[in-house]
């Protein structure tokens, strides 16, 4: 039994997965779920947080660790899945009672596809890294699809999940032709078979680039995007916060870890192989995502073309791991981190702003919202001055951890369009803060009204205090980042 | 006390925001009394600044500890002779820049008064950072403040200005990031461990291409805050936007910080690239001297028209920088003081004037000396200092950086040009008192021409009260300069005799390499082959 113990984060998730089904039938709908799911995720995030500042446990079968690493830079993304679902949870607590589609399935796929988020992110082998993805999407698809009422909701669920299962069926593809190849299906032994030469390169290569389009897909890169927007709107907002920010650290935790592991060293040289290939996608990607970003009415779609740019400077730093992996792997730690409370601090401010019958979804909602509610402005401003970079917030040194990595990998061009784009960024911004403090509403416009509960707020409080928190001590985060980031590199 | 006194003097204004974000917004005047109240107990404390060493150009008051260990990152505060002055400035120019707009700002006081304190923070932040990475946080940091007072308070348009207003910033910015990102990295390979600080960072000697890169990447972010011409069309936007209490900080402090950024940090980074960019940059200040003195002659707005005219004062302050003599430097380093103090007085001056007739047209105003006497003899004063008339301080401030572009003929200053440069400066000088002796022409003489008019009541109590340190410090500063120059005086020189010596040590280097530590005897310490004791002999005179 104590074999298990290195992963008890994940059973916990699915013992309390099990449980809120079982409570939801016999409490009869009555019982207090989102409260209950909260509980369990924060308890794995206090877990797994604990395991990464004690020492690594000693003796862990190779049955668990041939197929789910225990290393801190799993930990460190369990405690980032586990809080950024807590922070979905939580919202979706205030949010579906307030809107009348509180039903117990919900909590339980956030569970379960937080589950498939920690199985990702710990995945070193191929076979599990699909189990992982599997198990993350397809209860992602069906909490986009939740309001089945919703003719815009079943559309985006639709597009979600018919591109998804392309992306899907190009990464299996891709690992197909990756094994092929090399024989193995286990990271490590993928970069072994490379680099001393056993391995058949150019169907490698093929398959490389498969297995990057297919995660291209889930991180939203384009021009793998196209279901973004659309899903990102049409999801009840809960769900958009939990596809930003869980889907995306997960997604991004094995693409890191994948890259390094398994074509670390003769395909990841300077002028060929994958750090060419990503750097080119991260280029378009901040470039595409930030323009397209200026022109939206919606701050649904904004946020969504904003997770495109911020995906963008991920790439950019997985594109400096080539050459200084710890820095640019403990830089995007950092940043996913980062951004999970980040954005779910915007979205979560979205979600206090409406209340039953309208809820705040265009610019036109906020429109002198910050002057009536001055606690609902101050959560956005805080959210959107971290996603913009801005000191002393989190996701100020989350974009400079990045950006310091670029730099010190040589790849001075390519930073200079990242903080380029980054300053159409903030005018997109700060869109939203010109219409909380800056304007008024329409004549006989309906008037937003921000919600009531103390779940949301709670949410609220949590996410600002880590926004802030990592903003000015940041030392604490980054040791944490750095600990994780140096297993995986070294 | 005094090792925290740097500490204390950048969070007070922090306390003073908390203080005041709990209070109710009903209590205006109580809200107005305790910004006021925190703001003077700054100044106060910001005189104890004075009782510092500054006879040699060491920091005092430093405070240095760690933030961010595992990245380099220290909490390293102090002032010398270049930035004493300057702070000095901020703590004194908020308060009069609040008590200015009492009145007219009557809506959100509280806010209002948040956004001033924090501004306050953010700029005494900026002048007393020596780490670079602590230094860009305040930098972005002020920022904010200033888009909200610009976009929340400001005219019909503001909300354009004040975008315009960050995003111009924010771009310039963010390349100086990457430049800074871009040293540090290099410093990381050298030294084997990171650094931000100011210090550890100057003894990064690059070749000349890359400084001149950096250095640009440092001047374009510093160039958009002076602002230089072409960076400068955020300025008359946000000028004219903002309510007068944010036009006085803009324009009396926080333009500042773009000529501090130069001599703080863009050249003792990057000595060979400010050599060999400096004089383009002090032709882009000269031509900004002229260009805002032709471009305030046309105005019909006031406002606009004093705008223009900090465009052309800013432009002899770059001009005095960059030509590398003592006189220049410590010229430019009173002229910021100076324009400070007068533009700061001229907005506070115009923003009365629009609180009684709600215009700042040319044509609307004509012979209102007649019933205002007391306004148009402060109005007069300042438009004086700020043509540099002697007695006041723009003239001893103008006086010095024209000399010393004249002498800077130098191995570093401004090359074979200090002529031209120095001979269209000094036409500026004749455009100033053109274009405000017109101003003031329109404003005040000649016959009533509007009815409305004869109905003006001259300035009260409070806003003389206002205008009284501004009007002291010009002729204090015009009459006594000593007072003000000895403190700066041995930093300048300490400033550019270092500067000379990296610039030398660096000339004939090809691969980045890290200098020895301890900056003035870097030079010498170069040169293994030289005589130890040849370090102390006079110039010439080594073997």
């Amino acid at each position: 039994m104590m074999d298990l113990l290195p992963i008890a984060s994940l059973l916990m998730l699915v013992s309390a997965g099990l449980a809120i089904m079982l409570l939801d039938v016999f409490s009869k709908g009555r019982a207090e779920l989102a409260f209950v799911a909260t509980t369990a995720l924060l308890a794995a995030a206090v877990m797994s947080a604990v395991g990464l500042f004690s020492p690594a446990p000693a003796d862990v079968p190779t049955f668990i660790t041939d197929y789910l690493s225990v290393d801190k830079y799993g930990l460190f993304f369990d405690v980032v899945i586990a809080l950024g679902a807590a922070l979905a949870t939580l919202l979706a607590g205030g949010y579906l009672r307030e809107h009348g589609m509180e039903r117990g399935e919900y909590y339980v796929l956030i569970l379960f596809s937080a589950l498939g988020a920690m199985v990702l992110a710990r995945a070193v082998d191929l076979l599990t890294l699909f189990v992982g993805l599997e198990t993350l999407s397809l209860g992602v698809y069906s909490l986009v699809a939740y309001r089945r009422t919703s003719a815009r909701a079943t559309e985006a669920a639709l597009k979600y999940f018919l591109l998804g299962s392309f992306a899907s069926a190009i990464f299996l593809f891709g690992a197909a032709l990756v094994y092929g190849a090399t024989g193995h299906t286990g990271f490590a032994s993928i970069g072994e078979s490379i680099s001393d030469g056993h391995a058949d390169i150019a169907l490698s290569v093929m398959g490389l680039a498969m297995l990057v389009a297919g995660l291209g897909f889930k991180v939203s890169a384009v021009p793998f995007h196209m279901w973004t927007p659309d899903a990102y709107e049409g999801a009840p907002t809960p769900t958009t916060a939990f596809m930003s920010v869980v889907v995306k650290t997960a997604a991004f935790a094995v693409f890191v870890r994948l890259l390094l592991m398994g074509f670390g060293d003769r395909l990841s040289t300077s002028d060929s192989g994958w750090p060419t290939l990503v750097s080119g996608l991260a280029a378009i990607t901040m470039v595409y995502g930030n323009l397209a970003a200026v022109g939206q009415s919606s701050v649904k779609r904004m946020l969504a073309y904003s997770s495109i740019a911020h995906a963008g400077y991920l790439l950019l730093g997985l594109a400096a791991a080539a050459k200084v992996p710890t820095e640019a792997a403990s830089g995007i730690l950092f940043y996913l981190a980062a951004y999970t409370v980040s954005n779910a601090l915007v979205l979560g401010a979205l979600i206090w702003s409406g209340s039953q019958g309208k809820e705040a979804t265009s610019f036109a909602d906020l429109a002198g919202l910050g002057r009536r509610h001055p606690a609902v402005g101050l959560a956005y401003v805080v959210g959107i001055l971290s996603l913009m970079g801005f000191p002393p917030t989190a996701g100020f040194f989350g974009k400079w951890y990045v950006l310091s990595a670029a730099v010190q990998a040589d790849m001075v061009g390519l930073t200079i369009v990242a903080v380029l784009s980054s300053a159409v960024g903030a005018f997109y911004y700060l869109k939203v803060l010109v219409f909380l403090y800056m304007k008024s509403p329409e004549e006989g416009a309906p008037v937003a009204v921000p919600m009531r509960s103390s779940y949301v707020v709670f949410a609220l409080v949590l996410a600002s205090y880590f926004v802030m928190k990592m903003g000015l001590t940041p030392a604490r985060y980054l040791d944490a980042a750095v600990a994780a980031a140096s297993g995986l590199a070294g | 006390m005094n090792e925290q006194l740097l500490t204390t003097l950048l969070f007070l204004p922090l306390l003073g925001a908390l203080t005041i974000a709990f209070l109710p917004r009903q209590w205006v005047q109580a809200i107005r009394n305790i910004s006021l109240g925190f703001m003077a107990v700054e100044f106060l404390l910001s005189l104890r600044l004075l009782d510092g060493d500054f006879s040699s150009g060491a920091y005092q008051f430093e405070v240095n500890v760690p933030w961010v260990e595992a990245v380099g990152i220290h909490y390293h505060l102090g002032v010398d002779g270049i930035s004493l002055w300057l702070v000095l400035l901020t703590t004194a120019l908020t308060p009069v820049a609040l008590f200015a707009s009492w009145t007219s700002v009557s809506t959100k006081v509280k806010e209002y008064a948040v956004a001033f304190l924090m501004l306050q923070m953010g700029m005494l932040g900026a002048f007393f950072a020596l780490d670079v990475f602590l230094f860009y946080i305040f930098w972005e940091l002020m920022l904010v403040p200033m888009y909200l007072i610009v976009g929340v308070w400001g005219g019909p348009n503001r909300v354009y200005a004040a975008l315009k207003f960050f995003l111009f910033t924010m771009v310039g910015s963010l390349l100086m990031l990457v430049a800074i990102l871009y040293v540090v990295a290099t410093y990381k390979e050298l030294a084997g461990h990171y650094s931000f600080d100011l210090a550890e960072l100057t003894r990064v000697a690059l070749p000349r291409t890359a400084q001149c890169w950096l250095f640009a990447a440092f001047a374009l972010a510093f160039a958009i805050k002076v602002p230089m011409f072409p960076f400068h069309t955020w300025l008359p936007d946000a000028h004219v936007q903002a309510p007068t209490g944010g036009s006085v900080i803009l324009a009396a402090v926080m333009l500042k910080l773009g000529t501090y950024g130069f001599l703080r940090f863009a050249m003792p980074l990057f000595p060979l690239g400010s050599q060999f960019l400096g004089p383009t940059i002090a032709a882009f200040g000269v031509i900004g001297i002229i260009y805002g003195a032709w471009a305030a002659w046309v105005q019909k707005d006031v406002k606009k028209l004093v705008a223009y005219s900090s465009v052309s004062h800013m432009g002899f302050i770059v001009l005095g920088i960059f030509a590398m003599t003592r006189h220049g430097i410590s010229g430019a380093l009173l002229q910021m003081l100076n324009h400070g103090v007068s533009t700061g007085a001229l907005f506070i001056l115009v923003g009365f004037l629009y609180e009684r007739r709600h215009t700042r047209d040319f044509e609307d105003f004509g012979g209102i000396a007649k019933v205002m006497p007391v306004y148009t003899l402060l109005f007069v004063i300042v438009t004086m200092s700020s043509v540099g008339l002697p007695g006041t301080n723009g003239f001893v401030g103008e006086f010095m950086i024209m000399s010393g572009a004249f002498l800077a003929r130098g191995e570093v200053g401004l090359g074979e040009y200090w002529f031209v440069m120095t001979l269209f400066s000094a036409t500026g000088v004749i455009f100033a008192a053109v274009y405000m002796l017109h101003a003031v022409l329109k404003i005040f003489f000649g016959p009533i021409t509007k009815d409305v008019n004869t109905k003006l009541v001259d300035l009260t109590g409070r806003e003389k009260l206002t205008l009284a340190p501004l009007v002291v410090l010009i002729f204090w500063i015009g009459l006594y300069p000593a007072a003000f120059l000895s403190r700066m005086d041995p930093t300048v020189e300490a400033f550019q005799d270092d500067f000379r010596s990296r610039y030398r040590a660096q000339l004939s280097l090809t691969d980045a390499t890290l200098m020895p530590a301890a900056g003035a005897s870097a030079a010498n310490d170069l040169a293994p082959a030289r005589d130890p004791h040849a370090a102390h002999a006079p110039e010439g005179v080594a073997p």
